[in-house]
């Protein structure tokens, strides 16, 4: 044996062993498990496949209506992100100086105003002359009057109603060319061309190789994949990540770091990732140095398992010195 | 130096033969709470297998076949296994103190391996292009961001793909095979003597 097996078992009585044997009947058995695991309960994203835009633009065109024009005026809270998408260092998560994302600044640039809205907008004007009129006359217009079209649009939407599939406004009101803008977004996504047009234009260069779904991922964020969560109960103040959609277990390995998120004082943080992550990986660091700290590494003694574990043997040895038998 | 001669010695003395391929074992090494790190260690084996299954035939195939959909169902139920496992792998450690005797390098590594496999995972939840990938790619950024970590681009289906099939997995194994090693090379460790009362 090697050198540190003939010092650690000097002395040990030994018994003989198979250790592929083991491992092999081991294995079996832990596959025979995982199989009978995956037959009776299968895969739990069967049933619950990605959210579309064109899903939510048939089903909730209010709420697509309401995302988009968050883009469009500028509102949504993506536009002041921070790094590594915007600029707003100040929206940076941050422990005093301690600050990861300013270290590594705004790798991503992104403008949600142009690179959601504008550039499909400008792609919908291509097959469609009255929205290449309305976007020229939007473009054309002082940004007072954008503003102040933005605005009105906004507060119309929220008394929108839905008839036969068409949004609805009040009549009155001067909402200039945003209506036709926003109905062609609209069509467009209920196409289901907009996520293909927002993967393409992160980089027209890489079609069709393009895979970056930051821009199509991001576009229902917010209120609209925060509901789905929610019913689903997915949000981070129902632990998160740690669980998934449907009555399925998930990522329970991850309870230690989103129980975090429950603890008011942490999870109503504006930096409340940051600081979840740093206690999470400070208690990793402390766990994996407990060999070395002098209380922690006793516990073991103190709530004696052990005795448990090796019944048998401090039954033969009750001292567990091999030198000092139960007979003698 | 004769690098050859060297390995030759070092294999000698901490990996014989014996080591590797063990005839024996100690008379204490008889409780269930052995067999767990043989569980983790399977199940890890299974995960990997499922995986380079789905990895050949990509993700309509595992979404919309039955062959496919019934070998993602045994890449999840694998990782399932794989954490009950490895909870009550490093529960009983725990309990035996099993660092003792300077097997603190084992027990560190092993952490190190659970911690890596928690990004992993987190890498391998994006990719079943569902519901919960989109929403935790959605959750997941602002956590990623505030750490400095967005150069791992997590929305980009072909990062998130080759971190979990390539860097992570090959990390993984890496430190597997050293955990394996250690423990080999040490041997299982040694009950609790007069309750600890002569140790530190």
């Amino acid at each position: 044996m090697s050198i540190a097996s003939d010092k650690n078992l000097k002395g040990i009585p030994m018994k003989p062993y198979d250790m592929v044997r083991e491992g092999l009947i081991v294995f079996t058995a832990i596959t025979v498990i995982v199989l009978f695991l995956a037959a009776f309960w299968g895969f739990p994203g069967k049933n619950y496949r990605p959210l579309t835009i064109k899903e939510v633009a048939t089903k909730a065109p209010v709420a697509f209506l309401k995302r988009t024009l968050s883009y469009f005026d500028g509102s949504s809270g993506l536009q002041t992100y921070g790094p590594p998408y915007t600029h707003d260092y100040q929206n940076a998560q941050s422990i005093g100086p301690f600050c990861p994302a300013c270290w590594l600044g705004v790798i991503f640039p992104l403008n949600a105003k142009v690179d959601l809205v504008m550039q499909p907008l400008q792609q919908i004007a291509d097959l469609n002359p009255a929205v290449a009129a309305a976007l020229k006359t939007y473009q054309q217009a002082s940004p007072k009057q954008q503003a102040a079209w933005d605005k009105a649009y906004g507060t119309a939407l929220g008394k929108a109603k839905v008839e036969n599939g068409q949004v609805v406004l009040p009549a009155t009101g001067d909402y200039g060319p945003v209506p036709v803008l926003m109905n062609g977004m609209l069509t467009f996504a209920r196409a289901g061309l907009l996520e293909a047009a927002l993967t393409f234009n992160t980089n027209p260069s890489m079609a069709p190789y393009e895979t970056d779904y930051t821009r199509a991922l991001f576009y229902l964020g917010g209120n609209i994949m925060g509901t789905v969560a929610d019913h689903f109960g997915e949000d981070g103040g129902t632990w998160g990540m740690s669980h998934i959609a449907g009555p399925y277990p998930a990522a329970w390995w991850l309870w230690p770091y989103t129980f975090l998120y429950q603890v008011p004082a942490i999870g109503n943080l504006n930096q409340a990732d940051l600081v979840a992550f740093v206690i999470w990986a400070g208690s990793l660091i402390v766990i994996m140095l407990i060999p070395f700290i002098p209380g922690l590494r006793r516990i073991p003694y103190v709530i004696p398992v052990y005795k448990i574990i090796w019944r048998d043997w401090y039954e033969k040895y009750p001292s567990g010195d091999p030198s000092k038998s139960a007979n003698k | 130096m004769n690098i050859d001669r060297f390995l030759q010695e070092t294999i000698r003395k901490h990996m014989t033969l014996e080591d590797a391929l063990p005839t024996k074992m100690p008379e204490y090494v008889n409780s269930f709470g052995y067999f767990f790190g043989t569980a983790t260690l399977s199940s890890l084996a299974v995960i990997f297998i499922s995986g380079i299954i789905l990895a050949f035939w990509g993700p309509d195939w595992w979404h919309f076949t039955s062959v496919g959909h019934f070998t993602n169902s045994v890449h999840f139920w694998a990782v399932e296994v794989f954490y009950v496992s490895v909870t009550l792998h490093f529960t009983f450690k725990f309990f035996k103190a099993a660092w003792r005797d300077g097997r603190w390098r084992t027990w560190i590594n092993g952490w190190l391996i659970w911690g890596i496999s928690i990004f992993s995972g987190i890498s391998g939840t994006l990719l079943q292009a569902n519901w919960d990938s989109q929403w935790n790619a959605q959750q997941g950024k602002d956590a990623f961001n505030a750490l400095g970590l967005s150069f791992m681009n997590w929305m980009n289906y072909t990062t998130v793909l080759t971190l979990h099939v390539v860097f992570f997995a090959f990390l993984i194994a890496v430190l597997v095979v050293a955990h394996l090693t250690f423990v080999r090379n040490e041997s299982p460790v040694r009950p609790i003597v007069n309750e600890g009362k002569d140790e530190k």
